[in-house]
């Protein structure tokens, strides 16, 4: 038998053995996955009456400490998956079981562990159960070598509460191992209107991303005390034009009159077709009837999308913005389809297409 | 004479028998770090925060857009499980692309669709005539665009996104169910990383044999067409296993078709999808990674290794020639297209692994495979082979092919488990056996020809596949029914 004869039957007889041994690990693993299935799920019938007992505050006597304590790994599951749908004291009542039961102890433990799913499934569930205790550890994951756990950091920042998180969160969005603007911006939001001061000081100390990100924030507060310094982000044409953007949406969810000026400029003198449409969207969020005159020019913009975000703008103004629109429909001009399709969505297709295939 | 002959056709066998096992052991190497990817999502279960990204208000709103010509069988399911998605913010926008059978019909009665006029968001170019646009009047954010069809899907998806009003935009097949937190899952890199993600897609699968009901897979399960199954399993190592693999090499290409999110500004910008390809959601991804590169901009392409989404695939092999040849075209066209980009390390793993990889072993595999066929066939006529050492090489190839799908199988069983019946599995593993003999050598063909037919530069057309459709009868008791 030749040499690479002997090897190819050998490499062969490898490859065979590998896939007869994965099937059979297949096997296995379908088999004793079905039962425990099974067995799984008849316990957490057997301890959901336990957890209720708990919740409900039945007298000691019906439900001894070490039954709670000696019940089965499930019952810590069945808690983690309640405690996110539980406020007030049912809350703490099953945070405090889970602190009885070792459960907290065990994920501080696991915050420095080898593989980076056992830290971020700890940093969760220190975030879910342990309220406020445990935030410097959890921040300290921030800057994990991976990703995934400082994403799960973030989050668990975000639920535990404390607003002295907010730095950190802030701080984690810049340098080497920064985190995803989404990902800090959730977690903010999960720390509640608590943090609008210092989210309103950041909007001027922090960097280019973190300050996009917390214009955005404001806007989702609705924080009017935000919408001057907003504003002069929205007229400052050396500011980074993401930001720009963030603080125009974010002015048109506030809704105050006052920043239909600035927005107005921007949809006017900005070259940024996108900047131009987030002001015009803007404007009709506020539905400050001053703007119509402004809104009615951009509907003649180059770009489609200007034009249609202007349309829109005018049909929430109200009469005023409705009356120009429909002027506008019944004219011959390019600006007439973009008119009559904001026409529609206001009042449902009363207003038939003057061409078939308008579009 | 007759001796150099020889040895130019011994030469070839084993040049071909050499590739083969080159592009399996890359292949099997792509599958361990997929496995690897998929294995440590796993762990990550239940702590993604999904609930959050559907309760956050900086969750992007999206825009599902949905090519149909000819897919009565199916469009209606399609819809329920594309409205019916766990989304906070989205519309669907289906163009009915000159379909000539009840396609329209069906969806107008359904949804009462009243005509409207049209919103255009953006002006890429389409080729078609744009006849009417349509709302639905049931509550349904539901726009519907009548076009005629000049055989290109990219035509009717440049249509949809000149109506599209969102931020991102989902591409979906009509003949595709989506499940019900599918945009969730694949929306969530974009949630959550907003500055960087481009695009992003999930596993897809066959749904062929599925037990559905009113647009939901309420139970998957394998077909008994045996086609079905080999392609079962092929979906299974390329989504599962294949496509994870690249993603963890930032090295993906593809985002399919059947279910892709996008960036709508990038997709705009870009132009949208190209006209005269039929490779349209591969040309995308590489057009948009090209640009993003060009312009010094972020970029990440992300697969959320989870399955999201059921496709209808072919049941016969008429008409899986078609799409399989449709496919090696679109190849041939994306890499002749981005034939700058191969081996560019400007563009990262992109450029250095995957469009090589693609263009020396999935678009020329076929001739290589075909060649190497024949080579033995034509020692073997001539009495030069030795039917000992080319059975031994044939088998080694044929088992270390079918060790990837039992390895993709295995990876599904391990984590997914979404096939539980025991003989969907059984069934599984025998289809992954039997796709090597025949099934791969016919698949062959078809992409050679796919490949002949773009070296003639022959004009691509759009032509769906037939639908058998997801749900029979729209009696409710007959509501459950397995299909194929």
């Amino acid at each position: 038998m030749t040499v690479p004869l002997g090897g190819a039957l050998l490499a062969g007889a490898a490859v065979t053995a590998l896939i007869i041994v994965l099937l059979v690990a297949v096997a296995a693993v379908h088999l004793v996955r079905s039962r425990r299935a099974e067995r799984d799920e008849l316990r957490k019938r057997r301890l959901m009456p336990l957890v209720h007992a708990v919740l409900d505050d039945d007298p000691v006597d019906s439900i001894p400490l070490p039954d709670v304590l000696a019940a089965p790994a499930e019952l810590d599951a069945i808690v983690l998956d309640l405690l996110p749908q539980l406020r007030g004291s049912d809350r703490e009542t099953l945070r405090g079981l889970l602190a009885e039961r070792g459960v907290v102890a065990r994920a501080v433990t696991d915050l420095t562990a080898r593989r980076s799913w056992r830290r971020g499934r700890a940093v969760s569930l220190l975030g879910s159960a342990a309220g406020t205790h445990h935030v410097a550890a959890m921040a300290a994951l921030l800057a994990d070598r991976s990703l995934e756990v400082r994403c799960a950091a973030a989050r668990a920042l975000g639920k535990a509460g404390d607003p002295g998180a907010v730095g950190h969160l802030l701080h984690a969005t810049a340098g080497e191992r920064a985190l995803p603007k989404g990902v800090v911006g959730m977690a903010l939001l999960d720390l509640g209107t608590t943090v609008l001061p210092v989210l309103r000081d950041a909007l001027t100390d922090e960097q280019g991303t973190a300050r996009g990100l917390v214009a955005e924030l404001l806007g989702v507060h609705g924080d009017p005390s935000a919408a001057p310094a907003l504003e002069d982000l929205v007229r400052d044409a050396g500011e980074d034009l993401g930001v720009r953007r963030s603080a125009a949406v974010a002015l048109g969810r506030i809704g105050s009159p006052t920043s239909t000026e600035p927005l107005v400029a921007a949809l006017t003198n900005s070259t940024d077709p996108r900047l131009q449409r987030t002001a015009a969207e803007a404007l009709g969020r506020i539905g400050d009837p001053t703007a119509t005159v402004p809104l009615l020019a951009g509907l003649a913009d180059d770009d489609i999308a200007v034009r249609a975000a202007c349309a829109d703008a005018l049909a929430a103004l109200g009469a005023e913005g409705r009356a120009s629109l429909e002027e506008v429909a019944d004219g011959p001009g390019a600006a007439a389809p973009v008119a009559r399709a904001a026409l529609d969505e206001l009042d449902g297709p009363v207003r038939r297409p003057q061409q078939a295939g308008a579009a | 004479m007759s001796e150099v002959f020889t040895d130019i056709v011994l030469g070839a066998s084993w040049t071909v028998l050499g590739y083969t096992l080159l592009m399996d052991t890359i292949m099997f190497t792509l599958v361990l770090l997929g496995a690897r990817r998929v294995a440590e999502a796993r762990h990550w279960k239940g702590a993604e925060g999904h609930g959050e990204i559907f309760a956050s208000p900086l969750t992007p709103a999206v825009s599902l857009l949905i090519p149909a010509h000819d897919e009565e069988a199916g469009i209606l399911d399609t819809l329920r499980a594309a409205l019916g998605q766990r989304y906070p913010s989205l519309e669907v926008v289906l163009v009915d692309d000159g379909s000539t059978d009840r396609t329209f019909e069906l969806v107008a009665e359904r949804y009462r669709l009243t005509e409207i006029n049209p919103r255009r968001t953006a002006s890429l170019p389409v080729n078609g005539e744009i006849l009417s646009v349509h709302r639905a009047t049931t509550g349904d954010p539901l726009v519907v665009i009548r076009k005629s069809s000049v055989g290109q899907k990219s035509d009717a998806l440049n249509a949809a996104l000149n109506h599209a009003r969102h931020p991102l935009v989902c591409m979906l097949d009509a003949d595709s169910l989506l499940e019900e937190d599918a945009l969730l899952r694949v929306a969530r890199p974009f949630v959550e990383d907003p500055d960087n993600v481009i695009a992003a897609g999930g596993v897809i699968r066959a749904a062929n044999g599925a037990l559905t009901d009113r647009g939901t897979v309420v139970e998957p399960r394998l077909s008994r067409n045996w086609l079905v199954r080999i392609q079962a399993v092929e979906y299974l190592r390329s989504f599962l296993l294949g496509r994870t693999g690249w993603a963890d090499a930032n090295a993906l290409l593809i985002i399919s078709g059947a279910f892709g999110l996008f960036r709508r500004d990038l997709v705009v910008e870009i132009g949208g999808l190209d006209h005269r390809s039929l490779g349209e959601d591969a040309d995308l991804v590489v057009s948009m990674l090209a640009h993003q590169q060009r312009a010094g901009a972020p970029h990440r392409v992300v697969f959320v290794p989870e399955p999201v989404c059921w496709t209808e695939v072919p049941e016969t092999l008429r008409v899986l020639g078609r799409q399989r040849r449709r496919w090696s075209h679109g190849l041939a066209q994306l890499l002749w297209k981005h034939r700058r980009m191969i081996g560019n390390p400007r563009f990262g793993a992109v450029g250095t692994m995957a469009l090589p990889f693609f263009l020396v072993f999935e678009l020329l595999g076929p001739v290589v495979e075909i060649f190497g066929l024949a080579s033995v066939a034509l020692a073997a006529g001539l009495g030069i082979l030795d039917l000992g050492i080319a059975a031994v090489m044939v088998g080694l190839a044929l088992a270390v092919g079918t060790l990837l799908s039992t390895t993709a199988i295995a990876v599904e069983v391990l984590t997914y488990r979404r096939y539980r019946r025991g003989r969907d599995l059984l069934a599984l593993v025998m289809a992954a056996v039997v796709e090597n003999v025949g099934y791969r050598q016919v698949h062959a063909w078809f992409r050679l020809r796919g490949l002949m037919a773009a070296l003639a530069r022959r004009k691509p057309v759009w032509t769906a596949m037939p639908r058998v459709g997801f749900s029979g009868d729209p009696a409710p008791a007959e509501r459950l029914v397995p299909l194929g």
